[in-house]
């Protein structure tokens, strides 16, 4: 923490006069936002580090230590015992599933129409952005009766496929805004260079254009995958009556309803549910964030 | 929304193959100008099947059943007219899930606002080192589950609640021990308190994006004029992030209407209904899973709910939007 607070000196000599009571003010006045920002962020964090420590406890320890996130003795036997007897293992590759089927399907899709609706003309085209447009303002999550109607009449109800399309179909009119708006941004010389070298059609997209946008893949890919993973009205719907598919939020809720006193057990399961995705979060975090301004900024 | 406004760029070729120069003239036959456009069709297809299976038909294939009594087994034939929309309108559970809904979010929004924008023009301080690792620290809870937040919260609850509240017997403060998610309004405030925590973070980036708009030269000018930093925040930052702040302010609006998570996996909508929100309530109405609702399940009625939640909800949105043109108007208008 001294390491992040400490200042480096004012460089050069200064003026004589009052300037280094004013810098030393100055200093002091942002050794103070730090410590503030570092403690504000530890009591923000604090839920998330509690529930670390606590999977780490002994059913004893998890109530005589209270509000310590430091467990007296460490127990790693909550991890498998999560992951074995409570099912976790089950949930955690469900999730895995679900989340890669929904980033693979919304990146396909939507990268190809992005692509076309950006850089080709076509007859229709205007009248398929607008529809498009117009469904980004309908009020969504309204309409889980009749595609649960719809599910059913396709034969999918209580299988993975039913929860990777239907929380794909959710995110598919943000992204292809997303992909039009980075296509259409691309000079177009490159692909006239691709098809002076006698690229097809195809060719053109899948070995020249969809590599060019690397970082808007990882920003579809990214939301795709955080809102995948922690979604939980989707896969409530589709896999209410079949523990073997629900996914780690689905799991976490009915484990709480059925055996509310394992608390360490779900302890460990909050950290199986929520660790992945934070990590994959830091690891491409400027993605998101990035992803996210433009949304407002344009 | 700028996504929207975006007017895509002048197309550069022709769906077919040929270099853009050698494009079939405009007035060439329909059938040849499909057939050349035959792969632009098939790269749009899927996004087409997708949308129209999973999105724009089941907004009007709702309004159909609405119009039914239907328990979701089998085909709708009860056919009711109206009578759903009437229910719906009496319900006094109703208007009380729109009333908590509408609590949590105009507590949330101009709360988790206030601190946002706070927070970000602290980190936007291009003189504050670590900003981006004090962004991410308050982002973080945003990429986490509502529903694994809501156990989590209920964990600490079981924990610490008995803590809390002999604590407070001790001081005086209470007679009889709380009863943390057993209390409706208790149980409410603690909903909005984590709601407030978990996207919070949203509008920090929000913010921080929309200040690195503000060019540093005005501030800069602002500061050579003798501008204080509260004059410099009232008449250059406010003005300057007014349309970033609307958008936020909408999303933050629609994202707080459309709770469910939170509430379903710490209270259920319960104690009584006592928290009960529109999703939770339209979820119970379809789906059954309520400490009342041992009755069928009634698909009509919970999508004449959810289609009037809907139509509530655009009327907001627009209205919104016209209050925000309307305080911009009068204020060009005051100082023209």
């Amino acid at each position: 923490m001294a390491l992040l607070t400490a200042r480096r000196p004012a460089p050069g000599p200064r003026p004589a006069g009052r300037r280094p009571a004013v810098n030393a003010r100055r200093a002091a006045g942002r050794s103070a936002t730090h410590v503030l920002l570092l403690i504000g962020g530890l009591i923000w964090l604090f839920p998330f580090l509690w529930t670390l420590g606590s999977s780490f406890k002994s059913a004893d320890g998890f109530f005589s230590q209270g509000l310590n996130p430091i467990p007296k003795h460490v127990m790693v036997s909550n991890y498998s015992g999560a992951w074995k007897e409570a099912s976790f293992e089950k949930y955690f590759v469900n999730t895995v599933l679900v989340a890669g089927g929904a980033v693979v399907l919304t990146l396909a899709a939507t990268s190809m129409a992005g692509y076309v609706l950006a850089r080709t003309e076509f007859p229709g085209r205007k009248a398929v952005i607008g529809l498009i447009s117009v469904t980004l303002f309908l009020p969504h999550g309204y309409t889980i009766i009749p595609i649960f109607d719809i599910v059913r009449g396709l034969h999918l109800l209580n299988t993975l496929w039913a929860v990777i399309i239907v929380q794909s179909s959710s995110s598919l009119v943000f992204a292809t805004f997303l992909f039009m708006g980075y296509f259409s941004t691309m000079d177009r010389e490159i692909e006239d260079a691709a098809r002076v070298d006698g690229a097809s059609f195809h060719q053109t997209f899948w070995r020249v254009m969809l590599p060019l946008s690397g970082p808007m893949l990882a920003t579809v890919g990214l939301f795709t995958c955080i809102t995948a993973w922690n979604s939980f009205f989707i896969p409530l719907v589709f896999t209410l009556s079949k523990p073997e598919l629900h996914t780690l939020p689905v799991g976490m809720y009915s484990f709480l309803g059925q055996n509310s006193t394992d608390w360490t057990f779900l302890c460990a399961g909050s950290v199986i549910s929520l660790l992945p995705i934070v990590v994959i979060f830091l690891l491409l975090q400027r993605y998101f964030v990035n992803g996210l301004a433009g949304a407002v900024k344009g | 929304m700028p996504l929207v406004d975006t007017a895509p760029s002048p197309p550069a070729h022709r769906g077919g193959s040929g270099p853009a120069t050698a494009a079939p003239p405009p007035k060439a036959p329909l059938r040849t100008r499909l057939w050349a456009a035959r792969w632009s069709y098939l790269y749009i297809l899927p996004l087409l099947a997708l949308l129209l299976t999973f999105v724009v038909y089941p907004i009007f294939g709702s309004l159909v059943y609405t119009f039914y009594r239907w328990n979701g087994i089998g085909e709708p034939s009860d056919f009711v007219g109206l009578d759903n929309f009437r229910q719906i309108a009496h319900d006094s559970i109703f208007w009380d899930s729109v009333a908590h809904t509408f609590v949590y979010a105009i507590v949330v929004v101009p709360v988790q606002l206030v601190i946002a924008l706070a927070l970000a023009l602290v980190l936007n301080n291009k003189k504050l080192r670590f900003s981006a690792f004090y962004r991410t620290l308050f982002f973080l809870p945003v990429v986490t589950s509502p529903a694994v937040v809501g156990v989590v919260v209920q964990l600490m609850l079981s924990n610490f609640g008995d803590t809390f509240n002999s604590w407070l017997l001790d001081a005086h403060i209470i007679d009889t021990p709380v009863d943390w998610l057993g209390n409706p309004r208790i149980a409410m405030g603690i909903i909005i308190l984590v709601g407030i925590w978990q996207t919070l973070g949203y509008n920090l980036v929000y913010f921080l994006a929309g200040l690195q708009t503000i060019p540093e030269e005005i501030n800069e000018a602002a500061r050579i004029d003798g501008a204080g930093p509260v004059r410099t925040f009232l008449h250059i930052t406010v003005p300057m992030l007014r349309s970033v702040g609307l958008m936020i302010v909408i999303l933050a609006f629609i994202g707080s209407f459309q709770v469910f998570d939170l509430v379903q996996v710490l209270t259920n909508g319960g104690p009584y209904f006592g928290t009960e929100v529109v999703n939770t309530y339209i979820y119970h109405l379809a789906f059954g899973g309520n400490q009342a609702a041992a009755t069928q399940p009634d698909v009509g009625l919970a999508s004449a709910a959810s289609f009037f939640y809907g139509l509530l909800l655009i009327g907001f949105s627009v209205l919104q939007v016209l209050i925000f043109r309307s305080i911009a108007k009068r204020r060009a208008a005051g100082r023209g």
